[in-house]
C-alpha cells in the first residue's frame, strides 16, 4: 500500500465513523429533536445537553446529528441519481456519437449556463420547498458534470484496441459499454462523486438557510444557522456548532477527493517545485582553479537524485575548448550530450544534479567552476558570456510574447539601453541570421513564424551579446547545413577588436558537424 | 481579433436564447399548473374561477407555442411582464438592482485575483515548504466554509463584538461614498473568500506546470533574475488557464451573491429573488433568473475576450 493509499483509507475511516452517527441516530440515546424546554432556552453546554439548548430549549446535539441526516440524504441522493443518469447519457453520447451525442451530451450542457443556485431556486418555485424538491433540483444540476466526465472518458476508452476487438467480434454495443468501458471510467466518476456530494451539502444548507430548503421543524444545519443568526448576540455558540459541522464535513469530503486524485493519478513530477527558486548555499570549489584557456571540463558526472541514493547518468566526461575553437560533441541519442550542455549552464532539470567533477570557465571576472555556481552567480554569465541554442525552438520561445520583445530582453538584461536602441539591434541580428523583413517580424509571435525562422530567432538570441562560449544543442534540427555554417561565422557585433568565439556544438547527426 | 470577438458575441447570443428557452421549458414541462399551485393555500382546493382568471392573466390558456413566441418577443425588448404580487412592471426593478449585484461580483472578483494570484504563485514557488502548506490549508478551509457561515460570523465579530462596521445595509454611492464602500467591504470579502481559494489552487497548479516548460529554461539561460522570470515568463503564461477557471467559477460566484445579499441585507437582484421565490411569484422569478443568467453569459464573454488578449494563439485557433 502506498503512502497516498494509506492516507486515503485513514480519511475514509474518519468519514465512516462520522457518518455512522446520523445513520444510527434512531437507535442512539439522543434527546428528541422537537422536545421544547422553554425555561432552558439558550442554556449553555451541560451534562444532559452536551452542546446546550437552542432558542426553543431543544437539545442542539441531537438536532445536529438528525440535521446531518437531511444534508446527507439530499447530497448523497442527488449525487447518486445524477451519477446514474449522467453516466448513462455520457456513455451513450460518447459511444454512439452523432445525433445521440447531441441529445445526450450537448443538451445537458445548457444547464451549465445557469448558475447552480438559480436553477435550484427555479425548481423550488415550481415544486415548493422540501427535501424531495431539493434532491430533484440538485440532481438536475449535477447531471451535466457526470455526463461531461463520462463522455470524455468514453471517447478515450472507446478508441482503445480492446474495445475495437470486442466490436470486431460482434459483441452487442450495450454489453461492450457495461463490460469494458464502464470499469475504465470508474476513477473519474469517484472523484466527481465526492465533489458533487460536497457541493450538494453546501447547496442544501444554503437553501435551507434562505428558508427555501428543509421545512421546519425538521432539523437541518442550514436552518439551525438561520435561527442562530437571529439570536447570535445572546448565544453565539448556537452559531458555532452547525457551522463547524457543516464546514468540517465539506472539508473532510474535499480532503478525501484530493487523496483520491493522488491515488488515481500519482504525480510523476518530483515534488518540491523548481529547485532554482529556492535559496542556494554558495559553495566554494573544493579544488583550486587550474589555468583554463576558455573551458575545461574535468570528470563531470550528472545523476538523478533518488530518495536515498543517486543514479549516475553520465560518467566523468572531460574535454577542453580554447578560444575561437569549435568542438562537436557526438554520440548516440541518450548518451548525455544535452545533459552535459545543461550541466555547464546550471540548467539541469529538477531532480538531476552534478554529482562530481568540474567545469572550469574563464569568465571576465576570473576562472569559475560552472558545475558549482548558484543561480544568482550564473545571472551575469548566462546569455552574456555563455549562451545556449536549444533543441526545440518552438517550446523554448515563450508563446505569449513577441519575438522582438524576447530578444530585447536579453540585450537589455546585460547591456542596459533604451528600448528603441535594443530594437534596432534586434532587427540587425534577425537580418544577419537570415530572417526576411525583420522590421515586421519583431512584432510576430513565435507561433506566427515557421519552424526554421523560430530556430534562427533562437540563434539570434544566443549570439545577441556575442558570448565567449556558444553551446548549440542540435541547432540544425530545422536548418540546412549551409545556413548553419553561415550563422557560426557571424562576427561578434560588439566589443572592438573582435574576440574569438568558441562553440560547443551538439550536432543532430555526425555528418553536418561544423569544422 | 474583430472576427474572434464577433464570433464570441454570436455564441453568447445563442446561449442567451438557449437559456431563455430552458427556463420556459422548466416552467411548462414540470407537472402542476402554476396558477393552481399559486392559489392553493394549505390543503384546500383552489377556486376554479380564480384559477381560470389567473391562467388568462398569465396567458397560460393559450397554446404553448403561442406562449413561447410572445415570451421570446417580450424578451427581445426586455419586457419581463408584471409582478403577480403588486402588478408592478418587473423590468424597472431589475434595472435598479442589477448594478448593485454587479458591483458585488466585480469587487469580489478583483479581491480574489489580487489575493489569489500572488498567494498561488508563492505556494507554487515554495512547493512542499511550510508557506505552501499554510497557504494550501487556508485555501481548503476557505473552500469548505459556506459563504453564509462566513458572512454571519463576520457580522458577529466585526459588527456585534468589535463594532467596526454596521451589520449590513446599503447606501447609494452618490449619497455617501465612504459609507457605501464600508458597507460593500464585508459582503464583497465574503463572496471573494471561496473564489480566492479557487484562484490560489488554480494559480498554484498552473504556475507549477509553467515552471516545467522549456521557455522558462530559456528565460534562465538569458541570465534574467528570478523576479522578471516569474513575472514575465511564468505568471503571465500561467494566467491563461486561471482566467478560464474564473469564468467557470462565475456560476458559483453568482450563487454566492444570493446568500450573501440575504445575509448582509444588500438590496441587489438576489435578495429580490429570494423574496420572489418565497412568494412563488413566477414572472418575477423568471425575470430575475433570466437577467442573472444573461449576466453570467456576458461575464463569460468578457472572460473569453480577456483570454484572447492574454494568449495570442487563441484568436487564430477558433
Amino acid at each position: 500500500m502506498t503512502r497516498a493509499e494509506r492516507s486515503l483509507y485513514i480519511w475514509l475511516g474518519v468519514a465512516a465513523i462520522l457518518i455512522a452517527f446520523p445513520i444510527l441516530a434512531p437507535v442512539l440515546p439522543l434527546q428528541p429533536t422537537i422536545g421544547m424546554d422553554i425555561p432552558n432556552r439558550f442554556a449553555g453546554p451541560s451534562a444532559a445537553n452536551w452542546l446546550g439548548n437552542d432558542e426553543y430549549g431543544r437539545d442542539v446535539l441531537s438536532r445536529i446529528i438528525w440535521g446531518a441526516r437531511a444534508s446527507l440524504a439530499v447530497a448523497f441522493g442527488s449525487a447518486f441519481c445524477a451519477a446514474v443518469i449522467g453516466t448513462i447519457l455520457g456513455l451513450l453520447g460518447g459511444y454512439f456519437r452523432g445525433i445521440t451525442e447531441i441529445l445526450a451530451v450537448r443538451s445537458t450542457e445548457i444547464v451549465i449556463c445557469l448558475p447552480p443556485l438559480l436553477l435550484a431556486m427555479l425548481v423550488i418555485t415550481i415544486l415548493g420547498a422540501g427535501v424531495l424538491t431539493l434532491t430533484v433540483a440538485l440532481t438536475i444540476l449535477f447531471v451535466p458534470n457526470y455526463t461531461r466526465v463520462v463522455y470524455a472518458a468514453t471517447l478515450q476508452t472507446g478508441g482503445l484496441d480492446f474495445v475495437k476487438a470486442q466490436e470486431a467480434m460482434g459483441t452487442h454495443p450495450l454489453k461492450i459499454l457495461a463490460r469494458t468501458v464502464l470499469p475504465n471510467i470508474v476513477p473519474p466518476l469517484l472523484v466527481q462523486f465526492s465533489l458533487t456530494v460536497a457541493s450538494g451539502i453546501l447547496l442544501e444548507s444554503g437553501l435551507s438557510f434562505l428558508g427555501l430548503g428543509v421545512v421546519p421543524p425538521a432539523p437541518s444545519w442550514g436552518l439551525m444557522i438561520r435561527a442562530a443568526r437571529a439570536a447570535m448576540d445572546q448565544q453565539p455558540l448556537l452559531l458555532l456548532w452547525p457551522s463547524l459541522s457543516l464546514a468540517g464535513t465539506v472539508l473532510l469530503l474535499n480532503v478525501i477527493c484530493d487523496r483520491l486524485q493522488d491515488v488515481l493519478s500519482p504525480k510523476t513530477a518530483a515534488r518540491g517545485g523548481a529547485a532554482w527558486l529556492r535559496r542556494q548555499i554558495k559553495r566554494t570549489p573544493d579544488a583550486p582553479a587550474p589555468d583554463v584557456p576558455l573551458l575545461k571540463i574535468e570528470n563531470l558526472s550528472v545523476g538523478v537524485d533518488l530518495d536515498h541514493a543517486s543514479l549516475g547518468l553520465t560518467k566523468e566526461i572531460a574535454f577542453e575548448i580554447k578560444p575561437g575553437e569549435t568542438m562537436a560533441l557526438v554520440g548516440e541519442s541518450g548518451s548525455g550530450k544535452t545533459l552535459t550542455g545543461l550541466a555547464m549552464t546550471g540548467l539541469l532539470p529538477n531532480a538531476l544534479s552534478v554529482t562530481g567533477g568540474h567545469a572550469w570557465f574563464r569568465s571576465s571576472g576570473g576562472a569559475v567552476d560552472l558545475a558549482h555556481l548558484t543561480e544568482d552567480e550564473f545571472g551575469p554569465l548566462r546569455g552574456n558570456e555563455i549562451s545556449m541554442v536549444f533543441q526545440d525552438a518552438a517550446a523554448a520561445l515563450n508563446p505569449v510574447h513577441r519575438i522582438g520583445d524576447q530578444l530585447c530582453e536579453i540585450i537589455q538584461r546585460h547591456r542596459p539601453m533604451p528600448k528603441a536602441e535594443a530594437e534596432a539591434e534586434v532587427v540587425e541580428l534577425l537580418r544577419k541570421v537570415g530572417i526576411p523583413d525583420p522590421e515586421r517580424r519583431i512584432r510576430a509571435y513565435p507561433f506566427e513564424l515557421s519552424g526554421g525562422q523560430r530556430q534562427r530567432a533562437m540563434i539570434a538570441m544566443a549570439v545577441a551579446n556575442a558570448p565567449k562560449l556558444l553551446i548549440a544543442d542540435e541547432p540544425t534540427t530545422a536548418l540546412d547545413p549551409t545556413i548553419q555554417a553561415q550563422i557560426l561565422r557571424l562576427p561578434p557585433p560588439r566589443r572592438a577588436g573582435g574576440r574569438g568565439r568558441a562553440c560547443g556544438c551538439i550536432p543532430r547527426s555526425a555528418s553536418p558537424a561544423p569544422r | 481579433m474583430l472576427r474572434y470577438v464577433a464570433l464570441r458575441v454570436l455564441i453568447a447570443l445563442v446561449l442567451v436564447w438557449l437559456v431563455s428557452t430552458l427556463v420556459f421549458l422548466v416552467l411548462h414541462l414540470v407537472p402542476g399548473d402554476p396558477a393552481e399551485l399559486l392559489l392553493s393555500a394549505g390543503n384546500s382546493a383552489p377556486d376554479p374561477v380564480a384559477v381560470a382568471e389567473l391562467r388568462a392573466q398569465m396567458g397560460l390558456d393559450r397554446p404553448v407555442l403561442a406562449q413561447y413566441a410572445s415570451y421570446i418577443a417580450d424578451l427581445t425588448h426586455l419586457d419581463f411582464g408584471v409582478s403577480l404580487r403588486d402588478q408592478n412592471p418587473i423590468a424597472p426593478e431589475l434595472a435598479l438592482r442589477l448594478p448593485r449585484t454587479l458591483e458585488l461580483i466585480l469587487a469580489a472578483a478583483v479581491i480574489a485575483c489580487l489575493i489569489g494570484v500572488p498567494l498561488g504563485t508563492l505556494a507554487a514557488m515554495r512547493d512542499g515548504g511550510w508557506s505552501e502548506k499554510f497557504v494550501s490549508l487556508l485555501a481548503s478551509a476557505a473552500l469548505s466554509t459556506p459563504v453564509f457561515v462566513v458572512g454571519t460570523t463576520m457580522i458577529l465579530v466585526f459588527a456585534q463584538w468589535l463594532g467596526w462596521i454596521s451589520a449590513g445595509g446599503y447606501v447609494p454611492l452618490a449619497e455617501d461614498p465612504l459609507r457605501h464602500l464600508s458597507l460593500l467591504a464585508m459582503p464583497a470579502a465574503t463572496i471573494a473568500l471561496p473564489l480566492t481559494a479557487v484562484m490560489i489552487r488554480m494559480t498554484r497548479a498552473s504556475v507549477l506546470e509553467v515552471l516545467e516548460k522549456d521557455h522558462v529554461r530559456t528565460a534562465r539561460a538569458k541570465g534574467l533574475a528570478r523576479g522578471p522570470i516569474i513575472r514575465r515568463h511564468v505568471v503571465r503564461n500561467a494566467l491563461v488557464p486561471v482566467i478560464t477557471v474564473l469564468g467557470l467559477e462565475m456560476g458559483t460566484l453568482i450563487g454566492g451573491t444570493v446568500l450573501v445579499e440575504y445575509v448582509f441585507n444588500w438590496p441587489g437582484l438576489s435578495g429580490y429573488l429570494v423574496r420572489a421565490v418565497e412568494a412563488r411569484d413566477y414572472p418575477e422569478v423568471v425575470g430575475i433568473v433570466l437577467v442573472i443568467s444573461f449576466l453570467f453569459v456576458l461575464l463569460n464573454l468578457l472572460i473569453d475576450i480577456t483570454y484572447a488578449v492574454l494568449d495570442p494563439r487563441v484568436k487564430l485557433a477558433k
